[in-house]
């Protein structure tokens, strides 16, 4: 399949259930909002050693939040509902609850409740002071410029993880504009974020290695340093940069909606301005219980449901 | 769908009406209905020597007409569905209702909403005093629900309620909220003396006039701006004198200094 000059792969990416939550930060100015949420999705690239993979979904005005006062929502994802909960109170704890006058609520009402400030309270050492609000409770900790509020919890719900697209481009510069293109559609859709450094990373990975006791690896077939090394790569000599879209969203249509999007981005550019491929990254299919193929992302079909090929 | 009681005349003694609640009446027949008993006084009588009763289907909503102000106890522990007074209600109105609504279309007697746990109970004219308030002798008042009062109140309202959400359209006697544990009390008219007597945790707000404020409360110093936006939003739908909350700002002052101070009264500016 080739759209403007982009040879698409017949292949699908592969991902994983994960669980996730969305919390909503406000604060006084956009300015210390967006701090406390840059802050609190910091290292959060991949759940291999940040415990979670998070990042900021979109800025909300004044009128979407609780509170009134300007905000942004984070999405936050991890392998297991347990450590979530743990990044959740550490994350909050130590860049929420710091930040000048944030207050912090659930962006998620159905799903299991999980602590969002019911341990952080304590802060208060017996000061603290609990609000129950429209059959919601929230708690009031004071702190040197006020009061930090939190919602006393946050839903948890089913999510997936590891949606993807690899960008096999001419050059650097080829594989930057695609990829950033493509970050900035998917970023415009609701329910996903894109946790690598600027929503790309570099270090596409292979299950295992020749170390014991390493899990993962390079993925040499996708390294250009490697052509003509590895007994099977994956890239012609055309191919001189290869960078990758990870994809994180609340359900299986929702990245199906990021990837389409970000193909559609890098598509417009086209092999014009040195994107000469589009591939995904997968494990033969056997791992994950989410496909998503490309060629059927690029047809006019609807999403399929989970546990289907999409 | 529903059940209609209407009072014949106003009873003698006070009649006890606990026990007549949708849930109970759901599945009878107008004959088993008229055959409930009531207790008046030492006697038990049966529901029919008071009531004209109507039935159109299931009950899952029941319709009192008339002047029950001498009938005590309506929708007492009421667990679920609609219960609507169309007329004034006697004493205990609502006590102990953990779920449904009870409307009553006139005045409320004494312990309306008393111990009330869940739910929506709305008085359209006044209540008595010691609403939202603990049966005689027990530690914990009003623990849940929200409890509507669109005319006035009397003394000691909300004392040692704990939970739940209350607003007051009208004024307020005297011991506004004393002894509240906490919960959230908004005062659309004038409260009596002495407000938050003895109060621990919990918000009041006077949503229109200042009330008198003890000398066992302190004047915060800082501002709670984002509690204070959830609060008065969450008034504002009820219109009238709460109507403009989310606008205005506000002064707070903290206590009752003789009962731990972490209670909070708070003024409009």
């Amino acid at each position: 399949m080739v759209h403007n000059g982009v040879v698409i792969d017949d292949t699908f990416a592969e991902a994983f259930p994960m669980k996730a939550t969305r919390l909503l930060i406000t604060a006084h100015n956009m300015n210390w909002a967006r701090h406390a949420a840059v802050s609190a999705t910091g290292f959060a690239t991949s759940v291999i050693a940040c415990g979670c993979e998070a990042g900021i979904e979109r800025e909300l005005s004044p009128d979407e939040t609780p509170d009134g006062r300007p905000g942004l929502s984070l999405l936050l994802f991890s392998m297991s509902g347990k450590e979530l909960v743990k990044q959740i109170e550490r994350r909050v704890g130590q860049c929420v609850l710091t930040c000048p006058t944030t207050a912090v609520f659930a962006g998620i009402a159905d799903g299991e409740a999980v602590a969002l400030g019911k341990n952080l309270r304590f802060f208060g050492d017996g000061w603290q002071t609990s609000k129950v609000i429209a059959g919601v409770r929230y708690w009031r900790v004071p702190v040197m410029d006020g009061e930090f509020v939190a919602q006393e919890t946050t839903a948890v719900v089913k999510a997936v993880g590891g949606g993807n697209l690899l960008l096999l481009a001419r050059d650097t510069d080829a594989a930057l504009g695609a990829a950033e293109a493509a970050v900035a559609a998917m970023k415009r859709l609701p329910n996903v974020i894109m946790p690598f450094p600027g929503g790309v990373v570099r270090s596409g990975s292979k299950v295992g290695s020749k170390y014991a006791g390493l899990m993962a690896s390079t993925n040499d077939a996708f390294c250009p340093g490697l052509y003509g090394l590895v007994a099977k790569s994956e890239l012609t000599p055309e191919a001189r940069c290869v960078l990758e879209i990870v994809i994180d969203g609340l359900t299986e249509s929702d990245v199906a909606a990021a990837m389409r999007a970000g193909l559609d981005a890098a598509i417009e550019s086209g092999a014009a301005a040195g994107l000469l491929r589009i591939s995904a990254g997968n494990y033969g299919g056997k791992l994950g219980p989410y496909l998503f193929h490309l060629h059927r992302l690029m047809g006019a079909a609807p999403p399929a449901a989970q546990g289907e090929a999409v | 769908m529903s059940v209609r009681l209407r009072l014949r005349r106003g009873p003698g003694l006070r009649l006890d009406l606990r026990g007549i609640t949708p849930a109970a009446l759901a599945g009878l027949d107008a004959a088993a209905i008229e055959r409930l008993p009531l207790a008046q006084g030492r006697g038990v009588l049966p529901l029919a020597e008071f009531f004209d009763v109507r039935v159109n289907g299931e009950a899952d909503s029941l319709h009192f007409e008339g002047d029950l102000s001498r009938c005590d106890r309506i929708g007492w522990q009421l667990t679920g569905g609609r219960v609507v007074v169309e007329g004034s209600a006697g004493d205990h109105a609502g006590a102990g209702m953990t779920a449904g609504e009870l409307h009553i279309h006139g005045d409320a007697g004494l312990l309306a909403a008393c111990e009330m746990a869940g739910g929506q109970l709305v008085v359209d004219g006044n209540v008595g005093d010691f609403a939202a308030s603990a049966q005689p002798g027990s530690l914990d008042g009003m623990r849940g629900g929200s409890f509507i009062v669109r005319g006035n109140a009397g003394a000691r309202f909300g004392d040692r309620m704990r939970r739940g959400t209350v607003l007051v359209f009208g004024d307020a006697g005297d011991f506004f909220a004393s002894r509240l544990v906490a919960g959230s009390i908004a005062l659309g008219g004038r409260a009596g003396a002495h407000v938050g007597y003895g109060m621990r945790r919990g918000s009041l707000v006077f949503a229109r006039v200042a009330p008198s404020v003890p000398a066992t409360f302190v004047p915060a110093i800082s501002q709670a701006p984002v509690i204070w936006q959830l609060l008065a939003r969450d008034l504002a739908r009820h219109g009238g004198p709460f109507a403009e909350l989310p606008s205005r700002r506000v002064q707070r002052y903290l206590g009752d200094l003789a009962a731990g101070g972490k209670g909070e009264l708070i003024l409009i500016e």
